[in-house]
């Protein structure tokens, strides 16, 4: 199926044209969500960014991951962001300043670091083909995970467990109040 | 007239994902609101995932490596963000403000 669906994908015009459509719909939202005033917006903004990073894993082959991008991000964090924005009032909408005093020298780093970036990206010469076996990807990934790397798997999911139970503590109410 | 490739060399999507981290640096540096420095460490290890998937369909063959990576890397962003998320609740219950730059108990 999936490779089926590369095959028809990879030769055609609308590769290039979905690359740039994904493409656009990752950076244009993430840069709105820099710029929002309001803070519920920057969730929304942040939503759209990573549904289309998921598109992106598509392109690429990587049916599983896109679905778990949308499970995980659009699903479970985008989600979470909200809640802590409804939980903390007084601070999303009627802030009037939403940026720092170091917006000049922040905004100048990340300048500097894309152009550095691009730079390097420019002088190197990828000449690589996609050579991925897209032949059932999701059952060797699968294979991948609970064979040779169950160990980091595992340790996954040890940290998801400390890290819901640390939330928990953290966010308790104290016994006084 | 020069033949435009149909399949897309690597360097598109490492563009993509390279504008993507410094976008998301920009919201870390930039950001008063707490959670939306949060969202943009989201924004960055999102472009370390691409670049991850990226490798591995360009570089893999047959082995997994670079798409069992991006999932550990989702699964710590997920639980970096509950971590967090819990911290700026303490904050805001505290100091009754999420803003980075209004919490400096620790400034000399």
């Amino acid at each position: 199926m999936a490779s089926l669906w590369h095959a028809f994908l990879d030769g055609s015009f609308l590769y290039p044209f979905a690359f740039i459509v994904f493409a656009l719909g990752t950076l244009v939202p993430a840069a709105m969500v820099v710029v929002s005033r309001n803070i519920v917006h920057s969730a929304l903004w942040l939503l759209a960014s990573l549904a289309s990073v998921a598109g992106l894993y598509l392109l690429l082959g990587a049916e599983l991951l896109a679905a778990i991008q949308i499970l995980v991000y659009c699903g479970g964090i985008v989600v979470l962001f909200l809640f802590a924005i409804m939980l903390t009032p007084g601070v999303g909408h009627a802030d009037v300043q939403v940026h720092n005093r170091q917006t000049f020298w922040g905004l100048l780093v990340a300048l500097v670091f894309a152009g550095v970036a691009m730079h390097l990206l420019r002088d190197e010469t990828w000449g690589w083909e996609p050579v991925a076996n897209l032949n059932d990807v999701t059952g060797r990934l699968a294979g991948a995970l609970l064979g040779n790397y169950a160990l980091a798997f595992e340790a996954a999911s040890v940290i998801l467990l400390v890290a819901m139970v640390g939330a928990i503590v953290i966010v308790r109410a104290e016994p006084g109040e | 007239m020069i033949e435009t490739p149909m399949v897309p060399s690597i360097q598109g999507y490492l563009v993509v994902s390279m504008l993507l981290f410094a976008i998301g640096l920009a919201a870390v540096l930039v950001r008063r609101n707490a959670i939306a420095v949060l969202m943009g460490i989201e924004l960055m290890l999102n472009a370390a995932n691409l670049n991850f998937v990226a490798f591995w369909r360009y570089h893999g063959g047959q082995p997994m490596e670079g798409q069992v990576f991006a999932i550990v890397v989702i699964t710590l962003a997920a639980a970096e963000a509950a971590v967090a998320l819990a911290i700026i609740l303490s904050v805001y219950r505290r100091f009754r403000t999420v803003n980075v730059d209004q919490i400096n108990l620790m400034k000399g």
